[in-house]
């Protein structure tokens, strides 16, 4: 008796199966991670009621998930369009760094009324960003060097950069903490009056229509899927692999840019050495979820945000530590790719009897 | 001067040994081809478990034991989505880091504070008390822990491996050119998952040498990007273990100098030419934090160059790094 | 089974998604035969030897060697069944050296260990007769020293001229076969499949591995050469099967029959295309190249100084066994490929290393040889592709915007103009879906119908069934009626002889020779192709001693 797995690969994906995809991903990283909180001592439905109904039912619970959903929906921006045209921006965080930092400055450093000093604190932003992404930006444009490595690298560069100038230029000059002055109130982001969310709310939804139009509408956006579908046959159709590599990656450098600048002024008030969100690292597993387009990315970055206004909301409420939520995204990416590899193939289980030894004639087939 | 001296050797050596593990580790599963970004969470859930196996046995060389397996179970998980599922390897090893820092995270709340007299330091028998006298370097080099001492004689043996085996022939191979290694005879399948659990075996080891040997403490996010520094230590060293040995010092002398680096007080004379220019420089490039991102910075600029000078094969990936393979992809 | 038949495939049917490759085949080999298996490409050759050798399994049949029946799962079982192949693309790792490629996979142990030694060692020979010890030595030692002295040996004796300490990486193309060729004779094998051995060697070349190959024969050696081309067959070979379209034709002993037989075996029809081509007012030159260079993918050059110039209205036909640089001018025409020296002119226009971009807003089609890798986005639907030279035309995008109205007629008007078949909505079927006719015709149709100047067109009939590749040879000519000047790149000399007004051979990255389909002889052609006329030829090489090699 043999056990056979026989894997074909699929000609095309059921329809299910491709719109399922997401919910059965969730689904399972929720049941795996219910074993984390039982292993705790904690019950999986108390927890993710707290969670999930809790969170989404009350006015601070919402308030909060909006707040925690802007920049989680730029950094999801930042690599999704990337990953459009097959590149990985993995250096998201660092870009979202470099944002903060400029934000800081121009917060800091320029006085305008609000009106004037918030724009320009987000143009600063997004520039740093895309500053930032601009050398492993070029060296994968014009040499081919994988920009996994190098964005990941410069990462680890920013959070250092940052680390220093909250001790040094860009400290606060009352005390000798890590961290900058704080921004002036013309420098934070307000909230929309009556309902309560922050302004930022709004330039996410707008840079995901912006981008879905784009991606979608636009000659641009062709190119962009196309040399994500093959850049080959994009350089014998004249477009230009430097010039589309370098838009999409710059782009994704300045929204990174724009999630640190929106998290600073609108969460911080202020830089600090302890600010390491990870949303640039969070910002891959939305990516993936939101895989198939910019409004799928909008989505996948409320649920992140609610998981994560959740973890707090357990970890105050039930004494789970809120790393639940990172073995939650971890979870959440791990069945993505599963979920992958079965989008691609068809698996088939069969039992094989053993054949008959007395039996004439053998069949063929085996060779 | 003296005392500096050593003291700045033995911070170095000291720092060294855990890059030096994982960074073979990764080394020997990136020349299968196969890349492995989840070194970092692979360390904690070593050195988590290994910290607790010793707390509760008493025991830091199965606390070692433990910590080696549970790095190469992550790192089996790895190999089996990358190696039989054909899944993005960047992803999967950045989703393992994440799941190692979440669970070891969560899970070790409650180690954290305590503290455990973990692998002592010794003298190598009979030679050792010589060897320690030897000036700045002596007490450096060979007064140290078992780890340190296993580190240093796992670059030879890796190197061996690699070069003056079989199979150290065929995983090479199959990292260069898997279709044609297959053609050969050569179970490609077997060799990556091999090289992949052995990189994790690895970094575990190097985790646990962290919160064995190195402090004899756990707290959550011990290891501090070291993986990281692995992964960019194995480029550093352009996949070849002598290199990682150098380049482990190197990264190692960059985080010594950080901790020295108030001792240090490097500046020039205000009688001396440009001092208004150089003084400044100098306290940037020496400052500790700036410090820390060197060894990122040294790599990234080894990376371009390499890349641009692309006539030496021998500096050159293996050519398969980062590619799934399958046969019969028709 | 009469006693000299060495090997037998018997019913061989192996299908992939949308493809019967091999449909019943059956062939038979005698021991130290040179057997050549003959067919267009697509034929199923290729398949067949895979299969022979292990790397695929076939769905049905069966393969027996030497009265038994052979049962293979990978290339390691075909191997210890004494069957080697020498890939077309070499299957060498370049880092590697020479005797390191050869013995991959072997494990053998150290010398110390090997259990074949006579000496009498004492305690290390009671070691190695165990077998635990046996496998670990074969694992954690490597044997380089004495498989390497006989390797060396090896190839000293066949006259391979070859160091086998170098890394593979340091060798040229017919080194590296001799390595392959190498790695086949190490293992001691009794078949040696060879796949289109001489596509990518010089005469010279080519010369000397028909010697080799006999004197290998003579010492008991059985060779499959699996090829496309005729004087091959007719030059080296004992018997020939022929495949066509997945299926057998038959087996027939190589001296009884003449190229034009085998040609018919291989096509099926005497007289395949009776095409009208009315002779066409030419104009003016849509092409001017002169003294054109560029390097290929490994940074040696490819193309030596090439003079061509191209009318509206004329088909110019270039013939060349692949790897002589065709490919590398055909790119450069079409602004794929970097030039390192001379110009390019298109409608006047001097467009020498300019993007892509610019020689398609100067008029310039490219049908590339390889169409899934370079001539679409298998991925993307069908009107994505269509779009995919015209979409910056202002008829799809005012400014910014795509009007994907415009660009789904646009897909349909091509789909409908070219007999694309299998489409019903150009939105939802990917380009990777459709046949390899079908894809090639869908291309054919953007490349064309945009009204070129000029139209590249590398191999478009290859891989294709044969009611396409009458279409789109009447498209071809009457896109040369309106005036289009195309250069059309072949390895069917019939094609060239049937729609070219000119025919140019390219050897070595230059144009040896020119001449008219009425004016030719396939001969003639055939000897330029492959160095030029006999006598000068063995003159020039016994010259430079054979110098030619390092390609």
């Amino acid at each position: 008796m043999k056990l056979n797995v026989d894997v074909t690969p699929r000609t095309d994906v059921p329809r299910w199966m491709r719109y399922g995809t997401p919910v059965f991903t969730i689904l399972a990283a929720l049941a795996v991670s219910a074993v984390a909180l039982v292993a705790l001592g904690v019950s999986p439905v108390e927890a993710y009621y707290v969670m999930f109904v809790q969170t989404l039912t009350t006015n601070f619970g919402l308030t909060n998930t909006v707040a925690k959903a802007v920049p989680l929906i730029f950094a999801g921006l930042a690599v999704y369009l990337p990953l459009k045209a097959q590149l990985w921006n993995i250096g998201a965080e660092g870009q979202l760094f470099l944002g903060a930092i400029a934000g800081t400055w121009i917060g800091l450093n320029v006085s305008l009324p609000m009106v004037a000093l918030l724009p320009l604190m987000f143009v600063g932003g997004a520039l740093a960003g895309a500053a930032w992404i601009a050398v492993p930006a070029w060296l994968r444009a014009k040499l081919g060097i994988n920009e996994i490595i190098t964005t990941l690298l410069f990462v680890f560069v920013a959070t250092e950069i940052k680390n220093y100038l909250v001790r040094g230029p860009l400290q606060a000059p009352t005390a000798n903490f890590p961290q900058s002055a704080q921004l002036p109130a013309a420098a934070q982001l307000p909230d929309i009056p009556v309902v309560g969310y922050p302004v930022g709310i709004v330039l996410a939804v707008v840079l995901v229509a912006v981008t879905y139009l784009l991606v979608n509408y636009t000659r641009l956006g062709y190119e962009i899927t196309f040399i994500g579908a093959n850049d080959t046959a994009a350089e014998h159709a004249g477009m230009s692999k430097f010039k589309i590599y370098m838009i999409v990656l710059m782009a994704g450098g300045a929204m990174a840019g724009v999630a640190g600048v929106s998290e600073l002024s609108g969460v911080q008030g202020r830089l600090r050495a302890s600010f390491e969100p990870g949303y640039g690292f969070t910002a891959i597993p939305i990516a993936l979820l939101g895989r198939n387009g910019a409004f799928q990315v909008m989505l996948a970055a409320l649920f992140f945000a609610v998981i994560f206004v959740g973890g707090s909301s357990i970890q105050t409420l039930l004494g789970v530590p809120s790393a639940i939520v990172d073995i939650m995204q971890a979870l959440i990416i791990l069945f993505l790719i599963t979920s992958e590899f079965f989008k691609q193939y068809s698996i088939d289980l069969g039992i094989e009897r053993a054949p008959d030894p007395g039996a004439p004639g053998q069949p063929e087939g085996e060779v | 001067m003296a005392g500096l001296a050593a003291g700045l050797a033995n911070a170095t050596v000291n720092a060294s040994t855990v890059l030096i593990l994982a960074g073979l580790g990764e080394l020997i599963s990136e020349r299968a081809g196969v890349l492995n970004l989840g070194v970092e969470g692979m360390m904690l859930v070593g050195a988590l478990s290994g910290f607790v196996v010793t707390w509760v046995t008493g025991s830091y060389w199965l606390g070692m034991g433990i910590a080696i397996t549970a790095g190469g179970l992550m790192a089996l998980l790895h190999a089996f989505l990358c190696i039989s599922l054909n899944s993005d390897q960047a992803v999967s090893g950045i989703m393992l880091t994440l799941l190692g820092t979440g669970l070891t995270t969560y899970f070790g709340n409650d180690w954290s504070g305590r503290s455990i007299d973990g692998f002592p330091e010794v003298t190598i028998p009979v030679v050792g008390e010589y060897l320690v006298e030897i000036p700045i370097l002596g007490s450096a080099l060979f007064q140290s822990t078992a780890t340190d001492y296993a580190a240093l004689l796992l670059v030879p043996v890796v190197w061996l491996f690699l070069y003056r085996t079989n199979i150290g022939l065929e995983l090479i191979s199959v990292g260069e050119d898997p279709e044609t290694a297959d053609t050969m005879g050569v179970d490609v399948f077997k060799m990556r998952y091999l090289a992949v659990i052995l990189g994790g075996m690895f970094a575990g080891a190097a985790g646990a040498h962290l919160s064995l040997a190195f402090n004899g403490i756990w707290s959550a996010t011990m290891t501090a990007g070291r993986g990281w520094i692995a992964v960019a230590l194995v480029i550093f060293a352009r996949w070849r273990p002598g290199r990682i040995l150098l380049g482990a010092y190197l990264f190692g002398l960059f985080n010594a100098l950080q901790l020295y680096s108030q001792g240090l007080n490097l500046s020039l004379g205000p009688g001396a030419p440009l001092v208004g220019v150089v003084n400044p420089v100098l306290e940037f490039v020496l400052n500790p934090t700036i410090m820390s991102t060197y060894p990122y910075l040294v790599t990234l600029l080894v990376l371009v160059i390499t890349v641009v000078r692309a006539e030496n094969r021998e500096l050159a990936q293996p050519s398969a790094l980062v590619q799934s393979y399958s046969r019969e992809a028709d | 089974m009469s006693n000299d038949e060495f090997v037998q495939l018997k019913d061989i049917t192996k299908t992939f998604p949308g493809v019967v490759a091999n449909d019943d085949v059956s062939m038979s080999l005698r021991r130290g035969e040179i057997h050549g298996l003959l067919g267009e490409n697509g034929a199923g050759k290729s398949t067949l030897m895979k299969i022979l050798y292990g790397l695929y399994s076939a769905d049905e049949g069966e393969i027996w060697l030497d009265g038994e029946r052979l049962d293979m799962e990978s290339p390691q079982d075909a191997i210890d069944a004494g069957i080697g192949m020498v890939h077309q693309h070499f299957k060498l790792i370049p880092r590697l050296s020479v005797s390191e490629n050869i013995v991959l996979g072997m494990r053998e142990p150290a010398a110390a260990f090997r259990a074949d030694r006579d000496d009498d060692r004492g305690v290390l020979s009671a070691l190695t007769g165990n077998s635990v010890v046996r496998g670990l030595a074969s694992r954690f030692t490597l044997g380089l020293d004495e498989p390497q002295a006989e390797i060396q040996q090896l190839a000293d004796d066949y006259g391979f001229d070859l160091d086998v300490t170098t890394p593979v990486w340091e060798l040229g193309v017919g080194e590296r076969q001799r390595v392959e060729i190498l790695k086949a004779l190490y293992r001691d094998v009794d078949l040696l499949i060879l796949d289109e051995p001489t596509a990518v060697l010089t005469p010279t070349q080519a010369q000397r591995l028909c010697d080799t190959l006999r004197k290998l024969t003579d010492e008991g050696l059985t060779v499959i050469i699996i090829t496309h081309k005729l004087d091959e067959i007719t030059d080296v070979t004992d018997r020939v099967t022929v495949l066509r379209d997945g299926q057998d034709v038959g087996t027939v002993e190589t001296s009884e029959h003449t190229s034009d037989d085998f040609a018919r075996m291989m096509v099926g029809r005497d007289v395949l295309f009776q095409l009208e081509k009315e002779g066409v007012a030419t104009g003016d030159a849509v092409l001017d190249v002169s003294d054109l260079r560029a390097d290929g993918d490994r940074g040696i050059e490819a193309v030596s100084g090439v003079d061509l110039t191209i009318d509206s209205g004329e088909i110019v036909g270039l013939a060349g066994v692949s790897g002589n640089g065709q490919k590398e001018l055909a790119e450069a025409l079409v602004g794929v490929r970097e030039t390192t020296d001379g110009t390019i002119a298109v409608t006047g226009e001097d467009v020498t290393n300019a993007p892509p971009r610019s020689f398609i807003d100067n008029g310039v089609s490219f049908v590339p040889e390889d169409r899934h890798e370079d001539g679409c986005a298998g991925t993307l639907s069908i009107m994505h592709n269509a779009v995919m030279k015209a979409y910056t035309d202002t008829e799809f995008s005012d400014g910014l915007k795509l009007d994907y109205e415009a660009m789904e007629a646009y897909a349909e008007t091509l789909v409908e103009a070219f007999d694309v078949r299998g489409i019903n909505d150009v939105r939802d079927i990917n380009a990777g879906e459709l046949s390899g006719g079908n894809l090639q015709k869908l291309i054919l149709a953007r490349e064309m119908l945009r009204e070129p100047d000029l139209l590249v067109a590398n191999q478009p009939t290859r891989g294709v069934d044969v009611g396409a590749i009458e279409f789109i040879r009447e498209r071809l000519l009457e896109q040369r009626r309106a005036g289009t000047g195309i250069l059309l790149l072949s390895e069917d000399l019939d094609e060239l002889f049937d729609l070219s007004d000119r025919i140019l051979v390219i050897y070595e990255g230059e144009f040896v020779y020119e001449t008219t389909p009425e004016a030719a002889t396939r001969r003639r052609i055939g000897l330029e192709m492959n160095g030029g006329q006999g006598a000068e030829q063995s003159a020039k090489v016994a010259a430079d001693g054979g110098q030619s090699d390092a390609r």
